[in-house]
C-alpha cells in the first residue's frame, strides 16, 4: 500500500492506544472551553517573575482562563494575587499591565487599587477600604468589610516565579504540583536572585497543546539547523525525556556545541549557577509552561489558551539580578540568538505549529497525529508527549486518540509501556 | 555649521533610503556595505510588562554578516516586508564629521508562505512600526553608518522573522 484512501487513513495506525491523537482535540470548541474549565482553572501557573513586581505597591495584571487577575506587592513585600475585577459592578480595576499603586490615579488615592468607575479604593491586601458615598448610598445594609477583593492562592516558588490558582481547594503547594519535576533546576535557580530581561508575545492560530508538544518533543530538531549543526552527536542521542506526576517532563541535558554555528560562541563563561558549562536542560509542565535552561540564558513559555486554534504565548527571558551591565548584555545575546522573536530557532518552532494549525479545522477529516516513537525514552521517544496525552486524558476522562469516549487508563497502560515511565518517576 | 550642510542633509537621507531598498530586497551584503567597520546594529523595545528596555536583536558588522549569510540553512517565513520609511530629522556635528537621523517606519508583510498560502497570499498586512534611531560618520568617502537602533512600537511579534529590520 503507498498513499491511502479515506477509510484507509482513517482507521487507526498500526500502534499502541496512547501512541497517537485524535487532530479534534486540537480544533474543537467544546474539548477547548471544557480544558478552560476543568484543567486551567485548577492548575497553579507562573503568571510572571517577582522581578516584575520590584517595589511595595507593585502591580502585574494578566488572565487565566478568561479570569482577569492582578498580582501585587504589599507594603509587607508580600506578592498577593487577586481577580483584578471589582466588587460593585464588576468593572476590570486595573487596566495597564504593570505599574505602582505608589502613585495616585485620576480617580484614586496613592496606595491604593481604585476602581476608575464609581471609586472604590482597596489595599494591596485586597481589603475595601473606601465606597464613596458609602452611608447615603447603603445607609448601615453594606459596609466596606462586605466588599473585600476575590483573592486567590499565589505562591514565590522555583527562582522568584509568582504561580497563581484559581482554584481555593487545590490541595497542593506548587512544590506538591512540580512532584520533582522542577529539581533538576532548582539549584540553578534557587542560588541567587533572577531578574526578567525578556519579553515577547506571540498570538498564534494554533491550539496550545502544539505548541506545548512541540516544547515537549526534539524529533523536531530536523527543523532547526542551528539544532543539528551544534547537538546531533552521541551525547545528544543518549539524553532522557522523564515523566513525572501530573503530567510534566524533563529533557535530560548535554554539552552544547555552540561554536559549531557560523557567528556563534560558547556559554560558558556565564553559566548559570551549578550548571556544567553549555548544558541544556528543559522542563515542560502541565498543561501549558515550559522552563528552558541554556547555558547562560533562562527562557520561560507560557501559554494561555484564547480558542481552540489560538493560543497567546509570553516568551520570558532571565539572567542573574547580580550580572554586571556586560554580562547581561551577553546573555541578551545569547538569548536572542536562538530565542528572540529573530532569532534562529524560535521562528522556525513558530511556523511550524502555524502550519500544523492550519490543516487541523473543525471539520477537516479526521487526522491521527502519531506519537508513537519509542527511543529507550532518549531524545528522540516521544514519550514525552505520550505522558502530557495520559495526564490530559484523566483530567478531561476523554481518550485523546478518540475524544468522545471515555479515557480508559488501562488500554493505554497495558499497551503503550508508558507506565513504566510514570512509575519510575513517581 | 558645516559649509556643504544641505548636501550632507541629502546624502545622509539617501543612504537611510538605499538601507531599506536593500533590506526590502534582501541585499544583506549590499545593505551592511553602506556601513562602517564599526557599524553596530540593534532592534529595541520597551516592555511595560516587565518595566524594562530590551534588546531583541543586535551585533557588529561581523555577526550581522554572518547572520544573513547563514540564513539560506534556516527554514523561515518568506513573505516579503517591506518598508515605508520617512527620514524625520537629520542633525550634522558641528564639525561636519559625524551626524545622526531620526527616521519613523512601517513595515508590511505580504503574505506568501507564513499561514495558509492558498487562502493568505497576496495579502499585506501590517508587520511592525517603529523609528530608525541612526548614527554616521562623514570623511572623504561621503556617509556611512555607525549604528543603527530598530527602535520597535510593536511588541506583539506572533511569529516574528529572520531579517534584520
Ligand atoms: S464598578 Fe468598580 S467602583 Fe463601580
Ligand atoms: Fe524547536
Amino acid at each position: 500500500m503507498s498513499a491511502r484512501n479515506h477509510e484507509q487513513w482513517s482507521s487507526p495506525p498500526k500502534l499502541a492506544e496512547g501512541e497517537w491523537v485524535d487532530s479534534r482535540i486540537y480544533s474543537d470548541q467544546a474539548i477547548f472551553e471544557e480544558e478552560n474549565e476543568k484543567i486551567f482553572k485548577h492548575a497553579w501557573i507562573p503568571v510572571c517573575h517577582e522581578s516584575e513586581l520590584k517595589d511595595a505597591y507593585a502591580f502585574r495584571t494578566m488572565t487565566i482562563a478568561n479570569e482577569p487577575v492582578i498580582v501585587v506587592r504589599g507594603k509587607d513585600m508580600q506578592v498577593r494575587a487577586f481577580l483584578n475585577v471589582c466588587p460593585h459592578r464588576g468593572n476590570m480595576i486595573e487596566r495597564r499591565p504593570s505599574g505602582n499603586f505608589k502613585d495616585g490615579t485620576p480617580s484614586g488615592t496613592p496606595k491604593r487599587m481604585t476602581c476608575m468607575f464609581h471609586a472604590w479604593q482597596f489595599d494591596m491586601k485586597g481589603k475595601c477600604v473606601y465606597i464613596s458615598r458609602q452611608e447615603e448610598g447603603y445607609q448601615d445594609r453594606l459596609c466596606t468589610a462586605d466588599v473585600g477583593l476575590r483573592e486567590l492562592k499565589c505562591e514565590v516558588y522555583f527562582g522568584g516565579f509568582v504561580w497563581v490558582c484559581l482554584d481555593d481547594n487545590i490541595e497542593m503547594t506548587v512544590e506538591d504540583w512540580a512532584a520533582g519535576a522542577l529539581d533538576c533546576l532548582a539549584p540553578s535557580l534557587n542560588e541567587e536572585p533572577l531578574e526578567v530581561f525578556h519579553y515577547h508575545k506571540a498570538i498564534i492560530p494554533c491550539n496550545y497543546k502544539l505548541w506545548h508538544d512541540t516544547n515537549c518533543e526534539f524529533y523536531h530538531d530536523f527543523l532547526h539547523y542551528h539544532n543539528r549543526i551544534t547537538g546531533f552527536n552521541d551525547a545528544y542521542f543518549a539524553r532522557k525525556n522523564s515523566g513525572f506526576k501530573n503530567g510534566h517532563i524533563n529533557v535530560g541535558s548535554f554539552e552544547v556545541q555552540y561554536d559549531n554555528y557560523e557567528g556563534f560562541h560558547s556559554r560558558e563563561e556565564l553559566s548559570f549557577p551549578h550548571l556544567p558549562p553549555n548544558h541544556w536542560y528543559m522542563i515542560d509542565m502541565f498543561p501549558g509552561v515550559n522552563f528552558n535552561l541554556r547555558g547562560s540564558a533562562l527562557r520561560c513559555d507560557l501559554m494561555t489558551p484564547l480558542g481552540p486554534d489560538k493560543v497567546m504565548i509570553e516568551f520570558r527571558g532571565l539572567g542573574l539580578a547580580s550580572d554586571t551591565p556586560e554580562e547581561r548584555q551577553t546573555r541578551i545575546d545569547h538569548h536572542n540568538s536562538i530565542w528572540g522573536p529573530f532569532g534562529r530557532n524560535l521562528h522556525e518552532d513558530l511556523i511550524a505549529v502555524t502550519a500544523q494549525g492550519s490543516c487541523m479545522h473543525p471539520n477537516a477529516e479526521k487526522r491521527n497525529i502519531l506519537q508513537g516513537r519509542h527511543e529507550n525514552e532518549t531524545i528522540h521517544d516521544e514519550n514525552g508527549m505520550r505522558h502530557y496525552y495520559h495526564e490530559w486524558g484523566r483530567w478531561l476522562n476523554r481518550s485523546p486518540s478518540n475524544p468522545d469516549e471515555e479515557f480508559d487508563e488501562s488500554l493505554i497502560a497495558q499497551s503503550s509501556g508508558e507506565q513504566a515511565a510514570v512509575q519510575a518517576s513517581a | 555649521m558645516a559649509e556643504n550642510h544641505a548636501s550632507i542633509v541629502e546624502q545622509v537621507k539617501g543612504l537611510i533610503y538605499q538601507s531599506c531598498l536593500y533590506l526590502d530586497d534582501h541585499q544583506w551584503s549590499d545593505w551592511l556595505d553602506l556601513s562602517a567597520d564599526d557599524y553596530h546594529y540593534a532592534v529595541r523595545a520597551y516592555s511595560p510588562e516587565i518595566s524594562a528596555d530590551m534588546e531583541y536583536m543586535g551585533g557588529g558588522l561581523e555577526y550581522m554578516r554572518s547572520l544573513t549569510q547563514m540564513l539560506p540553512k534556516h527554514n523561515t517565513d518568506n513573505s516579503p516586508l517591506k518598508r515605508h520609511c520617512t527620514v524625520y530629522k537629520v542633525d550634522i556635528a558641528d564639525d561636519g564629521k559625524s551626524a545622526s537621523a531620526v527616521s519613523s517606519f512601517v513595515v508590511f508583510q505580504t503574505m506568501l508562505d507564513g499561514i495558509n498560502s492558498h487562502v493568505d497570499a497576496g495579502e499585506s498586512r501590517l508587520f511592525m512600526i517603529g523609528r530608525y534611531n541612526d548614527k554616521f560618520e562623514i570623511n572623504g568617502d561621503g556617509v556611512k553608518f555607525t549604528d543603527r537602533e530598530v527602535r520597535l512600537e510593536t511588541r506583539r511579534l506572533d511569529k516574528g522573522s529572520h531579517w534584520p529590520i
